[in-house]
């Protein structure tokens, strides 16, 4: 046994451990409570962070359709794969591990980590914005087993556009909202997809639908075990134009046959309802639905023929010989000259000590109003806006819409010019030379106008003097229903002599249904009423001199109405370097064709086949071009 | 052998306490592992079981049996040490384990009592306070064990031993300038371990237990994770099952080295002064049959197996609330592991043996 000594030691040394250890669980229970109960709020939203995961759900933007209610514009599923930074583990795994699976070069996913690495560690990356049904699959299915909770799938609404590039100028595109945008306030922010052109911007309001939410929880692997709680997103509202699918259609099919770049516009004149818009070339709008790769969109941008780039609106063109209407009305509104009127063509005709020429060398001999627009006789021109005078040209010009913005609920609409003594004198500091107008009568000179502004002059002749602001969006679904969006109000109104616009009306059916030069939009019992024009891209002297590649062939107008008397369409058609206005002529023949079919009920035409264009160049003096099968006759400029 | 007097000195309350924990420990098993349909918990059951057939066998040969055998027990078990070294089996990089058709044996748990048996014995046949000579021989013998097991490599297991050799020899009367003196050394040791010794990833563990923050998403992750689990518990827990940390798997082997932070999260700060609770009671009782043993192999024994048992308690339960540096050293009759439970079971059969018999000759 025990000595008594030991014993009692013994006993001491178990009582101090007896303490120490009841001081141990006491500092052990502090600890405890200080974790669990003192900062327990701070450690509650941490486990909170962990398991809970807030994902937007993508508001789908509003579905597009046409004045029949077709739709143009709707909305496709897509996937994206995106890297969540916040919940990276180890970001080279994750990227080797991810260009493993979706086979894609490393250095490239790495460099799309990269050029985000500022941006906060929550917004997802994305590394595949339209990720294919296999690559999700490889996605989700490794995601767990190589235990990646930073990799995310999300479903994302895309937009989808028509095919073969239709109206792309007029939907636009949708991208990432810009830094400046977000700044430039709004409810917009960081991430968001807005309408970057066309429709989709001047309408973005409208199209963009309010994104949901929805809060998950989900594991240490990121697999979402259930949700809390979720918030449904809101699809933006539904919008119809007034765009016509089969007209426009047209427009694009005459435009692949006749294979020129250019633009046409087609308008119902009495409200200015836009039936078809067109640009060529054109880009596919659908390659920016989920985010455009750098590549293609620098060809995009550094292409030559500038396919971003509206004509319709923004692409200003001399107007050639189209002009003479404005002279013509404002010589008979202005009282100058009656219909009647004649005037004797030599061929040529001198003002102010410098002679013009006529484009038909022998001249037209004893000539009127009505006649001078069908054969486009330019001494008669010449006369009677000399008579005319400057600034009346100007403000009848105006009142048709020429040289002025229409107003088209479209971004980035350009100006157009007609000259006129105070625009000389504020941009040159130079006096209006009396010669100057003499050029300007046949639509020489400094003046340049947009297809869009040709359509709007067309459609102002047509109904009398309303110059009628075109527009797009005929009416909108809220959600509520369909409710029609009220045209928008006239740019200017004027009543013209309707016995006096009748002449210049007869002069544009003569055109298209006498000896003029728009016979190839004529149609059958419908009176297409219109006017060619050709216009030089640069001087017949320069011309003979230039020695580059570019394609200096002139260009290509028709504009028209039609019927003639209570007319139902109004348009414009451009070429770029269309050679002949006769060109342009062929091209409005498909689409008032396909109007006048649907009208009535009828069969639409096919697609042309062949337009049987006449592009030999008579001033053409490079090396042998292809050549068509007759030439056409000596044409000098403006016919 | 068992008389039935006996019986009525067995000290119930510390059985039910032992109980209550096992239980306790068993349900946050079921509520930890359940999820991914894993029957983990029924398997806990089976040990405890086989722990309380253990415990009844050294309950009922008197302790003296155990330690005049002693120096057999403890050959054997290093003998099987060296087996496992050489022809264990191997699990999560690491040695450990003894296959027994099924069920695999970790004769490291079992060298714990093995040594406080053998320790008992051989402090108990000295006179006087322990010098130099019997503290050498007696480190001699805790070293031994301890490297072989710190070979596996198990070094969580292996430090466990090194308690029981101080518990025993501070009973035994060392002089308290000795034990300055050996933790002094353990002091000095620690940079030469720590250059020598450890590996890569032991170190990596204790530098970023310094600061978890340097390496959140590696080492540090379980530690700060644990702290996370600990702390969102709150007051009266989130409820059974209803844990986010541990039922996500946002802390790792929640149902073993991490069992406390899933009872903190679970059952809140009420949960874990139960437990806690439970534990200090479990150990204050054990005390006090060192204090009432009948002789100085009893209480040397008693306290050599209380040695280690409270060792890894207090460090795993720091370690569960994210305050010690991770380290794969379980929660004694709470944590999954059958080696564990059985030799744990078994040691504390050794505790009421000694206070049951404290009236015996």
């Amino acid at each position: 046994m025990a000595a008594p000594e030991d014993r009692r030691q013994a006993g001491v040394r178990l009582s101090l451990l007896q303490y120490l250890l009841t001081v141990v669980f006491t500092v052990l229970a502090v600890s405890f409570w200080i974790l669990q109960v003192v900062q327990h709020d701070k450690f509650e939203e941490m486990a909170a962070n962990n398991h809970q995961r807030t994902l937007a759900l993508r508001a789908p933007r509003g579905v597009v359709f046409d004045r029949d209610g077709r739709v143009l514009v709707e909305n496709r599923h897509s996937y994206s794969i995106s890297i969540v930074r916040e919940h990276t583990k180890n970001l080279d795994r994750t990227v080797q591990l991810m260009s493993a699976v979706l086979d894609l070069p490393e250095p490239r996913v790495r460099e799309i980590v990269e050029r985000h690495r500022r941006e906060p560690a929550y917004r997802p990356i994305v590394i595949v914005p339209d990720a294919t049904l296999a690559q999700v699959a490889a996605v989700t299915a490794r995601r767990l087993d190589f235990e990646l909770p930073d990799v995310v799938v999300e479903e994302v609404p895309t937009r989808q556009y028509p095919v073969d590039a239709m109206a792309a100028h007029l939907f636009g595109y949708v991208g990432e909202v810009s830094d400046a945008q977000v700044a430039g306030g709004s409810e917009l922010k960081s991430g968001d997809i807005v309408g970057q052109s066309g429709i989709e911007r001047v309408y973005n309001d409208l199209l963009m639908g309010d994104d949901g939410e929805k809060r998950v929880v989900v594991n240490s692997v990121g697999r979402e075990i259930r949700t809390l709680e979720e918030l449904p997103p809101t699809e933006g509202k539904r919008l119809e134009l007034t765009l016509d699918y089969d007209v426009q259609k047209a427009i694009e099919d005459a435009f692949t046959v006749a294979g020129f770049n250019g633009s046409a516009v087609v308008l119902d004149p009495a409200t200015g309802e836009v039936l078809g818009l067109s640009s060529r070339p054109a880009y596919d709008p659908n390659a920016f639905a989920s985010g455009i790769d750098r590549a293609t969109w620098a060809t995009l941008n550094t292409d030559n023929e500038r396919p971003l780039q509206d004509r319709a609106i923004q692409g200003r063109y001399p107007s050639g010989s189209v002009f003479k209407m404005a002279v013509a009305a404002a010589a008979l509104e202005e009282n100058i000259v009656d219909p009647d009127y004649k005037v004797f063509c030599p061929g040529h005709a001198t003002f102010f000590g410098r002679s013009f020429k006529c484009w038909k060398a022998g001249g037209h001999g004893w000539i009127d109003m009505r006649h001078a627009i069908e054969q486009s006789c330019n001494v008669y021109f010449y006369t009677v806006g000399n008579m005319t005078g400057i600034d009346k040209i100007h403000k009848w010009a105006t009142l048709l819409g020429l040289g002025e913005k229409s107003g088209i609920d479209l971004p980035g609409e350009n100006k157009g010019l007609v000259p006129s003594p105070e625009w000389k004198r504020a941009t040159f500091n130079e006096k209006w030379y009396s010669g100057e107008t003499i050029s300007v009568s046949i639509g020489q000179g400094a003046v340049a106008v947009t297809p869009v502004s040709m359509a709007v002059y067309m459609a102002t002749l047509a109904n009398g003097g309303t110059r009628v602001t075109p527009h797009l969006l005929k009416r909108v679904d809220d959600g509520q229903g369909w409710k029609d969006v009220p045209a928008p109000a006239p740019q200017s109104k004027v009543t013209m002599n309707s016995d006096r616009l009748q002449a210049i009306r007869d002069g544009l059916w003569m055109v298209v249904n006498g000896a003029g030069t728009g016979g190839r939009a004529r149609i059958a019992g419908r009176d297409v009423s219109g006017k060619t024009g050709t216009a030089q891209v640069i001087s017949n002297q320069g011309r003979a001199a230039a020695r580059s590649d570019r394609d200096l062939r002139d260009n290509g107008w028709f504009v028209f109405f039609a019927p003639r008397d209570n007319p139902q369409i109004a348009g414009a058609v451009l070429l770029e370097h269309g050679v002949h206005g006769a060109n342009a002529a062929a091209v409005a023949h498909h689409v008032l064709e396909t109007f006048f079919a649907k009208k009535d009920g009828r069969p639409l035409p096919p697609a042309p086949t062949d337009l049987k264009l006449n592009i030999v160049d008579p001033l053409y003096r490079g090396p042998a071009r292809p050549t068509g099968d007759d030439p056409r006759p000596d044409v000098v400029a403006n016919n | 052998m068992f008389e039935r007097r006996l019986y009525f000195h067995i000290d119930w309350a510390l059985v039910i306490a032992l109980l209550g924990l096992c239980a306790l420990g068993v349900t946050m098993i079921y509520s930890a592992t359940t999820g991914s349909g894993s029957r983990l918990f029924m398997t806990q059951i089976y040990a405890i079981v086989i722990g309380l057939g253990a415990l009844l066998v050294t309950v009922s040969l008197d302790y003296r049996t155990f330690t005049d055998k002693s120096h057999l027990i403890y050959i054997g078990l290093c003998l099987a040490l060296i087996y496992v070294i050489f022809l264990g089996d191997v699990q999560m990089g690491a040695r450990r384990w003894i296959s027994l058709g099924g069920f695999n044996l970790q004769p490291s748990e079992f060298a714990k009592a093995g040594v406080a048996l053998v320790l008992a014995k051989f402090f108990g046949e000295q006179r006087g306070a322990p010098g130099w000579p019997t503290l050498a021989i007696g480190g001699a013998l805790t070293l031994i064990p301890l490297a072989l097991i710190a070979k596996e490599p198990d070094l969580g297991t292996a430090v466990t031993l090194v308690p029981v050799f101080l518990a025993v020899a501070y009973l035994a009367g060392m002089h308290m300038r000795i034990l300055g003196i050996l933790a002094l050394c353990l002091v000095m040791a620690a940079p030469i371990a720590w250059k020598f010794a450890l590996k890569d990833y032991q170190k990596s563990r204790i530098s970023t237990f310094l600061d978890p923050t340097q390496d959140a998403k590696g080492a540090g992750y379980q530690q700060i994770q644990a702290r996370i689990t600990v702390g969102s518990g709150g007051l009266t827990g989130k409820g059974f099952m209803q844990g986010t940390q541990g039922q996500l798997r946002f802390l790792p082997v929640a149902h073993n080295d991490f069992i406390f932070s899933v009872l903190a999260e679970e059952q809140g700060f009420l949960g874990v002064l139960v437990a806690l609770g439970l534990y200090l009671f479990v150990i204050l009782r054990t005390l006090e049959a060192a204090r009432l043993s009948k002789d100085r192999l009893g209480s040397y024994l008693v306290l050599g197996v209380l040695a280690s048992f409270t060792f890894q308690v207090v460090y795993n339960i720091t370690m569960s609330a994210g305050l010690a540096p991770v380290k794969g050293l379980t929660l004694p009759l709470m944590s999954y592991g059958g080696s564990s439970m059985i030799a744990t079971l078994a040691a504390f059969g050794l505790v009421l043996n000694v206070r049951m018999r404290r009236f015996t000759n």
